[in-house]
């Protein structure tokens, strides 16, 4: 599913340059739930980054599902992200101003579709992140908890090639955190969902398949 | 294309119903205000124009005059010219006057200036000097003896030094008239008019009958004022005079009156368009400010949007609506309140020293005003969004 071939990205800030990257390759294969964990500032939301397409990295190559999607112009990966990735980031990355079921369905509109089929699944996805009684809540009338499942919601809710995490927990309580992971858990086993999910939390490993450690830019072990 | 609108549509539609009302009522009262002071200047001054243009009918040259050819200084056969003109539809009355060079003298004073003659029952067809007596009464056919006397010209006991008046003339005095061919006349004050129009309140009238008397003349006159039914289509009439032969000079009150009129309106110009050019330039700066303001507040979630697929322009787009947004309902508000304001100063004109002033709203600026409107808010709307809507995505989500 994911081909990743020494990667690296160099942060050049003036006359510094920061070395997030040194090199890192490794595969994803289709239906795996991948963890990837290591020190703070060892490169991982970054990686993350460079294989999500939201960024591009100085050196390296990245095929998704075959396809070099670092020759992709800067309009087709805004497509691309759009019809086959979903993200999940550290924060609560939903709108404040759309309500939880406008939230899941805002790409859905984007993509085109009709009306009456992605509110049908938009509401089916949010019940089954257990939001079925918020639809119409507005994220400020949410908990950090359920915030995060809407954003869960949307980025699945398209059944997307792979799911990418970063510390979706980050913010929550164990309770709230547990919800999570057995979410994407039942995505990933289930739906055969590939998901790339950054964490610190030891205790998360056990919900994924394999585990990458990070450390100061390239892969410790896996 | 037609998703790319949806989303922004979208997109902004909530985020004006969810965001701030205070904000939403606050800059949709400032675009109104401005929109208003897009008319409302023009249009007084138009006002102030039209209001001219009114008293110049109505006292100076009613809507159309014949002059003698180049070198003639009287038109020939007046009598088969007015009757022409009268022939046709539309013509409401003619007026043939003599104007000669006159000197007035009263007691001490003594003012040069013009005279006219007026058939009495002809000039009431033409212009409405005579509704405006403020003592004595109006001239008859028959009068020989009689004049009427502008106020700036009769003047007023206790008159400045440099004013050119006869220091208080009232109705029932003998003023001295001397003509321009030696003839000295001494005439009785029948009454004094003051119609505020531009030098017709210095301008003294005898009647026609007595004109040709001190003159030696018969059917000429020195210029006939042509009173037509419907304003605006002078142009036309005048053809038709010249249709019918009369191949006398024709003019328009507006060729007569252009450089009057004209200067008013252009020194007025200049301060209606610095206040246009402010007027938009404030536009700008509040819809700007707002979508600023706007955009850098929500850096992140536009950050975000991008991420998740969302097309740049479609989030760009978004911003502009709101713009538009501000921008129409400010023009409905403004128009609302306009409304209002014009028709309450058209109920209560505003007097002023040349008449009654009341707002005159062209369609023309209410065109532009909102053409201008819309342009200078899709600007301001499109900038600041397309500036941060083009950052990359990773600074726009962690800064
Ligand atoms: N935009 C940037 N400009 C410059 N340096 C950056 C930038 N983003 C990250 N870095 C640097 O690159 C390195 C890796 O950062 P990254 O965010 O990938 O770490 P991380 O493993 O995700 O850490 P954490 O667990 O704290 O989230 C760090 O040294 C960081 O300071
Ligand atoms: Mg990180």
């Amino acid at each position: 599913m994911i081909e990743v071939k020494n990667i690296e990205k160099t942060y050049i800030m003036g006359k510094v340059k920061v070395q997030a990257l040194k090199g890192v390759s490794f595969d994803v294969k289709k239906g795996e739930f991948l963890a990837i964990m290591g020190a703070s500032g060892s490169g991982k939301s970054t990686l993350l980054h460079q294989i999500g397409l939201l960024d591009t990295p100085t050196a390296g190559r990245i095929f998704i599902d075959k396809l070099n999607a670092l020759k992709l112009s800067e309009r087709e990966k805004t497509l691309f992200r759009l019809n086959h990735l979903g993200y999940v980031f550290q924060e609560y990355a939903i709108l404040p101003e759309l309500t939880a079921v406008e939230n899941v369905y805002l790409p859905a509109m984007m993509r085109g579709e009709r009306k009456e089929l992605y509110l049908k699944s938009s509401i089916d996805i949010l019940e089954t992140v257990g939001l079925g009684n918020r639809l119409h809540h507005l994220p400020r009338e949410l908990s950090g908890g359920e915030q995060q499942r809407v954003a869960i919601a949307r980025a699945i809710v398209n059944k997307p090639k792979i799911l990418f995490a970063d510390e979706p927990c980050v913010s929550l309580d164990s309770e709230s955190s547990k919800q999570i992971l057995e979410l994407f858990k039942t995505l990933n086993t289930e739906l055969n969902q590939t998901i790339v999910m950054i964490t610190h939390e030891d205790w998360h490993k056990e919900y994924s398949d394999r585990v990458i450690y990070m450390k100061d830019g390239l892969i410790e072990k896996m | 294309m037609l998703k790319n609108f949806k989303v922004s549509f979208f997109l902004a539609h909530k985020s004006i119903r969810r965001g701030s009302i205070g904000t939403v009522i606050l800059t949709v009262t400032i675009m109104s205000l401005i929109f208003m002071n897009l008319i409302f200047l023009p249009s007084i001054v138009s006002g102030i124009g039209e209001t001219m243009n009114i008293m110049i009918i109505d006292y100076t040259y009613s809507n159309i005059v014949i002059e003698p050819k180049e070198d003639n200084l009287y038109i020939n056969n007046v009598a088969s010219i007015k009757k022409k003109i009268n022939s046709l539809p539309g013509v409401v009355g003619t007026s043939a006057r003599y104007m000669t060079g006159a000197t007035y003298t009263y007691k001490d004073n003594f003012v040069g200036g013009a005279v006219r003659s007026i058939n009495p029952v002809d000039e009431v067809a033409v212009t409405k000097i005579q509704t405006e007596l403020i003592e004595g009464e109006y001239l008859s056919e028959a009068d020989t003896d009689e004049i009427l006397l502008g106020i700036d010209l009769a003047g007023t006991e206790g008159k400045e030094a440099e004013e050119a008046d006869l220091g208080g003339v009232r109705v029932g005095d003998k003023i001295k008239v001397t003509f321009s061919n030696g003839a000295i006349k001494e005439y009785r004050v029948k009454g004094i008019f003051k119609t505020k129009a531009f030098t017709v309140d210095s301008a003294a009238f005898i009647t026609e009958k007595e004109m040709e008397s001190v003159l030696g003349l018969d059917n000429k006159a020195s210029e006939i004022l042509v009173k037509i039914s419907r304003r605006g289509s002078e142009e036309e009439y005048r053809k038709k005079f010249m249709e019918l032969g009369i191949s006398e000079d024709i003019k328009t009150w507006k060729d007569k009156s252009a450089g009057l009129v004209g200067n008013v309106i252009s020194s007025f110009s200049l301060i209606t368009f610095i206040s246009t050019i402010i007027s938009l330039v404030m536009a700008v700066v509040v819809i700007f400010i707002i979508i600023y303001i706007n955009t850098v507040n929500k850096r992140r979630q536009i950050g975000i949007l991008k991420a998740i697929g969302i097309d740049q322009w479609a989030i760009i787009h978004s911003y502009v609506i709101q713009a538009l947004f501000y921008c129409f309902s400010g023009i409905i508000l403004g128009a609302f309140l306009l409304y209002f304001l014009i028709s309450y100063m058209t109920a209560n004109p505003i007097t002023f020293p040349m008449g009654e002033l009341k707002p005159v709203v062209e369609q023309q600026l209410i065109i532009q005003s909102i053409i201008s409107l819309i342009a200078a808010s899709f600007i301001a709307g499109l900038i600041p969004s397309w500036k941060t809507a083009r950052e990359n995505i990773l600074k726009s989500i962690w800064g």
